[in-house]
């Protein structure tokens, strides 16, 4: 339990001395939601409660997702320096590191998150204090499965050059099929089975349930998949930091 | 506990490791006495990182055993983390935090209370001198102060052995002077110190050396034992023409070794055959010098190349074209 906090607490403070990120992580969600929202809402048919309303949900899973891969991104950063290693050999389990990452790169995406939230009102949507416990528990899971899967794919690598490759090849095509921007239910079927795959599918999918009110997948379905990518995801991890510098 | 205790401080036999087909170490054998202060010492490449990594518990070995304290460096790896701290050549502070902080956060990831972190942060720094920098973020310290937080972070769990790797890389003198006195201290209080370097002066405090050549110990003993293994004194000519010099040499009956500073060549009595080799020899000698071996010295003769910069070798103008 000791390791597991001095991990999160070691993120924590080096987010809250580096101002740059952290006032970065606070605007950065207003730039996504006005551009997207005003620019494809211009052009978008959408009828209900508009397209602002309806993106909400996607720009929220945008906002989680980069950020939390970007988190989880220092740690090949802390390789490359050398500064990993120095936890590495703390007597701390490689659990402990695995989670404890996981976490603390959860509670940096829900930094922005947070900020998203607090604008609901100003965008006109009222929700029920149920529709907002539900929304914020769909946020809580969607920034651990993300950061997990950020985790998981740091831990392996070298050099901060992958940093491009890696939001280019899988972020983005991670986000543009999970259905953040259109309606998935409208979408060909290639890329409904695509989407089977994704966990931002599921989890945009579920935060648009407590939004709007309907989801294309059953929420217990979505949960469940979500709850497994962060246990894989998380064995994953672990094995990494186990191997230590051998791979 | 009893058993571990009365284990040496370090041990490992027939330790290999390879990374495909590069074969990194070549059986290493060595046993490190408790309160004593080890040196590895070899160029770069030699295998010093990837022996350090095996006993810090960051690498497996490929075949072999190391016991660090008496527990089993790849399967004991808590036991093993518990009780060592470590100095890396790389920075290992978060710069934008306080010294005081990143003393704090290490004890957190040593097992210690928040409240216990803390004490132990302030009482380090009051031991290492380092107060007056305590509130000062760690990117702003001087190299030498850097360092010294860098031992105080490897102090925080209160090891029984410290690893130092490379630790006094690019200090000044006086810096260098500083960290290796805390080092003593921490060896007076019956700490075991294994250190790495390619610096000879950074070996010389040791109580024995160590030194490592493509993967496996060459030779093993006191800094006075390993000069004494030279066999005698240092003269060292630089010539004209260091290639010719040493054939002659050869051809009469010495063993020189050629290196960047000069013949180096080994002699009983080496200033009473230095005028007749000073008449004798077919190349201007431009500087003649006498000394006793350093560990340069004995490095050099028992691999035929220098420890620290390029490797001598043959000598490419005498190998190369000639009509």
């Amino acid at each position: 339990m000791r390791g597991l906090f001095a991990v999160v607490m070691l993120d924590l403070k080096r987010l809250w001395v580096d101002r740059v990120r952290l006032v970065s992580s606070l605007i950065q969600p207003l730039l996504y939601l006005f551009v997207l929202g005003s620019g494809l809402g211009a052009s978008s048919t959408l009828g209900g409660k508009g397209y602002l309303h309806y993106i909400y949900p996607g720009v929220l899973g945008l906002s989680l997702l980069f950020s939390a891969v970007f988190a989880a991104m220092l740690i090949v950063f802390d390789r490359q320096i050398g500064f990993l290693k120095a936890v590495l050999v703390a007597p701390v389990s490689r659990f402990a590191i695995a989670l404890g990452k996981i976490l603390s790169g959860a509670l940096q995406a829900l930094v922005p998150a947070t900020v998203l939230l607090v604008l609901l009102p100003l965008l006109g949507l009222d929700l029920s204090l149920p529709a907002f416990v539900e929304l914020v528990g769909a946020m809580l899971l969607a920034a651990i499965t993300f950061s997990a899967l950020g985790v998981a794919t740091a831990a392996r690598f070298r050099s901060t050059t992958v940093f491009p490759i890696i939001s280019n090849a899988v972020l983005l095509p991670m986000f543009f099929l999970s259905g953040a921007l259109y309606p998935l239910d409208r979408a060909p079927i290639w890329l409904r089975l695509l989407a089977h795959a994704d966990p931002v599918a599921y989890a945009v999918d579920l935060m648009r349930g407590a939004v709007l009110g309907r989801t294309v997948y059953p929420p217990l379905l979505s949960i469940a998949v979500l709850v497994g990518f962060i246990v894989v995801l998380t064995w994953l991890a672990t094995r990494v930091f186990a191997a230590g510098e051998d791979t | 506990m009893s058993d571990s205790a009365a284990s040496p401080a370090l041990e490992t036999r027939g330790l290999h490791k390879r990374y495909g087909a590069v074969h990194a170490l070549r059986g290493i054998d060595l046993s490190v006495r408790r309160g004593e202060m080890f040196a590895l010492l070899g160029p770069n490449g030699a295998g010093k990182t990837t022996l350090f990594s095996i006993l810090a518990t960051l690498l497996r070995p490929s075949e072999g055993e190391a016991r660090v304290l008496g527990f089993d460096s790849a399967r004991e790896r808590v036991q093993v983390r518990q009780r060592i701290g470590i100095v890396f050549q790389e920075p290992a502070l978060e710069g934008k935090l306080s010294v005081r902080d990143n003393l704090y956060l290490m004890g957190l990831f040593y097992g210690l209370s928040s409240r216990a972190a803390r004490a132990r942060a302030i009482e380090l720094l009051r031991t290492l001198g380092l107060e007056e920098v305590a509130g000062r973020e760690a990117q702003k310290l001087s190299g030498g102060q850097k360092r010294r937080v860098e031992l105080a972070r490897a102090l925080v769990a209160t090891p029984e052995l410290l690893f130092l790797d490379e630790a006094t890389l690019g200090l000044d003198v006086d810096a260098r002077r500083q960290f290796w006195a805390e080092v003593r201290r921490y060896v007076g209080t019956g700490g075991t110190v294994f250190l790495t370097t390619h610096y000879m002066d950074e070996a010389e405090p040791a109580d024995r050396i160590a030194l490592i050549d493509h993967g496996r110990i060459i030779a093993l003993g006191s800094p006075q034992e390993l000069k004494a293994r030279v066999g005698g004194g240092i003269l060292l000519l630089a010539t004209d023409d260091d290639a010719q010099a040493a054939t002659w040499l050869r051809e009469h009956g010495h063993h020189p070794e050629v290196s960047e500073r000069g013949v180096l060549l080994v002699e009983p009595e080496p200033a009473t055959v230095l005028p007749a080799l000073l008449a004798s020899l077919p190349v201007r000698t431009r500087r003649a010098e006498v000394h006793e071996p350093s560990l340069e010295d004995v490095f050099l003769k028992l691999t035929g190349r220098a420890l620290e910069g390029s490797p001598a070798g043959p000598a490419p103008r005498a190998a190369g074209g000639r009509p």
